[in-house]
């Protein structure tokens, strides 16, 4: 190894990376891009329901509403309560009768009006209806009684619940650092075929020197930007050295996978295809940190799960070393079994 | 301009082309995204809370459950799976009914042991209790204390998320192969000098650039297609439906033979569509998430592609309710066909002063 070689490998790769203002500005707008894609997703959680009521006569029973997940507006008369759910203030609007009180003393049944926007989701329509129904019963006294035997599995977070834009900083990150699979791909396949690696070979310089010049300008670009990104999206809010060690091990297995990649293509265009169906299979349990529950167990197989999980658990959930040690050390190790085969692949295809 | 040079040029381009991993993927990516949305993420997106049930017994609850709008219900074998279930966050709550469920009812019994996810809403958490009872009332015959009337308010359509997800569908079928295809095979032919090659014959850089956009047209009009009916929302004015995807297939070529045009490598042909993918794809997302106000979906280009067609396939409004959509669209083809046209004059003139 030849500390100066590669320092020059790294010095020409970088010019041309720089020197590329087109190339510089892309990676820079794609990166404000997945920023912005952040930052426009709501920042607070639609944690409650919502509902509008017109009631000149409050039931008991329906004060209790308040207490629960539901915040109540109450409206002056009905045509505003009608103009709020028509304007989209509201998905539902539920209209009392003024003598409902008066109604169920004398044992009758009150006509309750609800108002739902024609473009409001069925399931909300129903479970107002379903909600004003319990009310009733429960106002007539005929409460039912539970005996439920209740447990709340994982931490609760009622009321500090993750939200949806937070939830998706791991698939964004990890998108990023995936992203960097084609970039570098694409430049060892670039040089494969336009046969510069081949002259460079010739020069004093090993095939170790050209691989490790790769190597740190892949992890450099990776860990830069997934950083930087992480930075600007509060990644960093809990453990941000445990943060950075995953992403400098994602960018490590993203170096191998680019090495796999381009040891296999024929050509530069054969990386895109191939980059993007690993980038898509590598992207799946981004998707499920998005959305719990959706991945069964097979997931555990794709490597990145141990890379989303890990910054999952540490930036939304406050997770410490002891938390993440296992996924740190599978994706470790799974990172350098294919670093060795990215090497022992890209160094047969140069022989 | 040619037609028979262009006509052998589409010939040469279909036989001969490239037939590499980028052709490949504008034809199964788009199918592949088609079956995934329409048979996995139909249902993931509802406000639905998710109610996970192990059944001991045989409950007639069970059935009522399913009938809910309400929540979505999934059924478990065992309390195991359902309490992995709740800890996983698949669903917001687990209940285990007892064998005897039905039969302790009459006597005012309700017994169940319930898992709750620890992240799961304050909504869901208070509609699933609500949904309950009002099973367990239907199955007891419970009479109702009130008359209740629902009242719809407005002329549109509530549409669910399986619907929603059609835009990212639509604009995969058209914009993976109308985008990737022209750029491509014009990066491919700059790469290998046979454009160059071709300069010395008759053919002109347009009669190229036409071939290959013909080429791109035809193969993005068609994937749309395939997409929508794979994503069974190929209903409604299907003709129109069809012109909308021809004129969305159009923009798509006309951005790939420009990015083609200036884009050297593919690289860095991957870079722009890494940092512009936002920009096509954009709309989808307004769809899937409607917390993001609506207008946003104006500043998008493709845009004009979706709305007409959600609202022609989905929404089942008229063609007058899409013709102001459908005419932004014309105008944006008619922009980026002028663009092209002084593209391929500016490579012409290149190619003929390097020529002399």
């Amino acid at each position: 190894m030849k500390p100066r070689t590669i320092k020059a490998l790294l010095k020409k790769d970088m010019a041309l990376f720089i020197g590329n203002r087109f190339y510089l500005f892309i990676t820079i707008l794609g990166l404000v891009v997945y920023a912005l894609v952040y930052f426009i997703m709501p920042s607070e959680l639609d944690e409650r329901l919502s509902l509008a009521m017109y009631a000149p006569v409050v039931p008991p029973a329906f004060e209790q509403l308040a207490v629960g997940g539901i915040d109540v507006e109450y409206f002056e008369s009905e045509d505003s309560l009608r103009d709020s759910v028509i304007s989209g203030e509201f998905d539902v609007g539920v209209a009392l009768p003024p003598d409902i009180m008066d109604i169920w003393a004398e044992g009758g049944k009150p006509g309750i009006t609800v108002f739902y926007a024609s473009t409001a989701a069925p399931e909300i329509t129903e479970t107002t209806t379903l909600l004003i129904k319990e009310l009733s019963y429960l106002q007539t006294g005929q409460a039912l009684h539970f005996d439920a035997k209740t447990e709340i599995l994982g931490p609760d977070l009622l009321g500090e619940q993750i939200t949806l834009r937070d939830r998706m900083r791991p698939m964004l990150v990890i998108l990023i650092l995936l992203t960097e699979i084609m970039t570098l791909a694409g430049l060892i396949a670039a040089e494969i075929q336009k046969g510069t690696a081949r002259a460079l070979l010739v020069t004093p310089m090993r095939t170790s020197d050209l691989f490790l010049a790769k190597g740190i300008l892949g992890v450099g670009m990776a860990m830069a930007q997934a950083a930087l990104f992480m930075a600007i999206v509060g990644g960093f809010g809990y453990q941000p050295l445990i943060i950075l060690t995953t992403l400098f091990v994602g960018s490590i297995f993203v170096v191998g996978t680019g090495f796999l990649i381009a040891s296999i293509v024929r050509d530069v265009n054969a990386v895109t295809g191939w980059g993007l169906l690993v980038l898509i299979l590598f992207a799946i349990p981004g998707i499920g940190a998005v959305i719990p529950g959706l991945l069964a167990e097979w997931a555990k197989v794709i490597p990145s799960y141990y890379l989303v999980d890990t910054i999952n658990k540490v930036a939304n959930y406050g997770v410490g070393w002891a938390g993440i040690a296992s996924n740190l050390g599978i994706m470790s190790g799974i990172t350098l079994i294919i670093v060795i085969g990215g090497l022992l692949a890209l160094r047969r295809r140069f022989q | 301009m040619n037609l028979k040079r262009v006509w052998t040029l589409i010939r040469a381009e279909i036989l001969h082309g490239p037939k590499d991993v980028v052709l490949a993927m504008a034809v199964v990516m788009p199918i592949l995204m088609a079956l995934l949305v329409n048979l996995a993420f139909g249902n993931i997106f509802t406000q639905r809370a998710e109610l996970g049930i192990y059944d001991r017994g045989e409950s007639a609850i069970v059935e009522i459950l399913a009938k809910s709008e309400s929540v979505s219900l999934r059924y478990y074998e065992n309390e195991t799976d359902l309490k992995q279930a709740a800890a996983a966050g698949a669903v917001d709550m687990g209940i285990v009914l007892p064998q005897d469920f039905d039969a302790s009812l009459p006597f005012g019994k309700i017994k169940f042991e319930a898992y709750v996810w620890g992240e799961s809403l304050a909504k869901n958490r208070e509609v699933i209790p609500i949904v309950l009872t009002d099973a367990v009332r239907t199955l007891t015959g419970s009479e109702l204390p009130v008359n209740i009337e629902a009242v719809a308010l407005g002329d549109e359509e509530s549409v669910p998320w399986s619907s929603r997800l059609v835009p990212l569908v639509i604009l995969m079928g058209i914009f993976y192969g109308g985008l990737m295809i022209p750029s491509s095979a014009i990066i491919h032919e700059k790469q290998r000098r046979t454009i160059e090659a071709l300069n010395v014959t008759p053919t002109t850089v347009g009669d190229i650039f036409l071939s290959k956009g013909i080429i791109s047209v035809t193969l993005a009009t068609f994937m749309g297609i395939v997409t929508l009916i794979l994503s069974g929302a190929l209903s409604g004015p299907i003709p129109l439906i069809i012109l909308v995807l021809f004129l969305g297939a159009i923009m798509a070529t006309e951005i790939g033979l420009i990015v083609g045009a200036f884009v050297n490598d593919i690289n860095s042909l991957f870079a722009v569509l890494k940092a512009g993918g936002i920009f096509l794809f954009g709309p989808a997302l307004i769809y899937m998430f409607p917390q993001i106000p609506s207008w946003v979906g104006y500043i998008f280009p493709t845009y004009y592609v979706v709305r007409p067609i959600v609202d022609l396939s989905i929404s089942g409004v008229s063609f007058s309710e899409v013709l102001v959509y459908l005419s932004v669209l014309v105008i944006l083809v008619i922009l980026g066909a002028v663009l092209l046209v002084a593209v391929v004059r500016r490579l012409s003139t290149r190619a003929l002063r390097l020529g002399s």
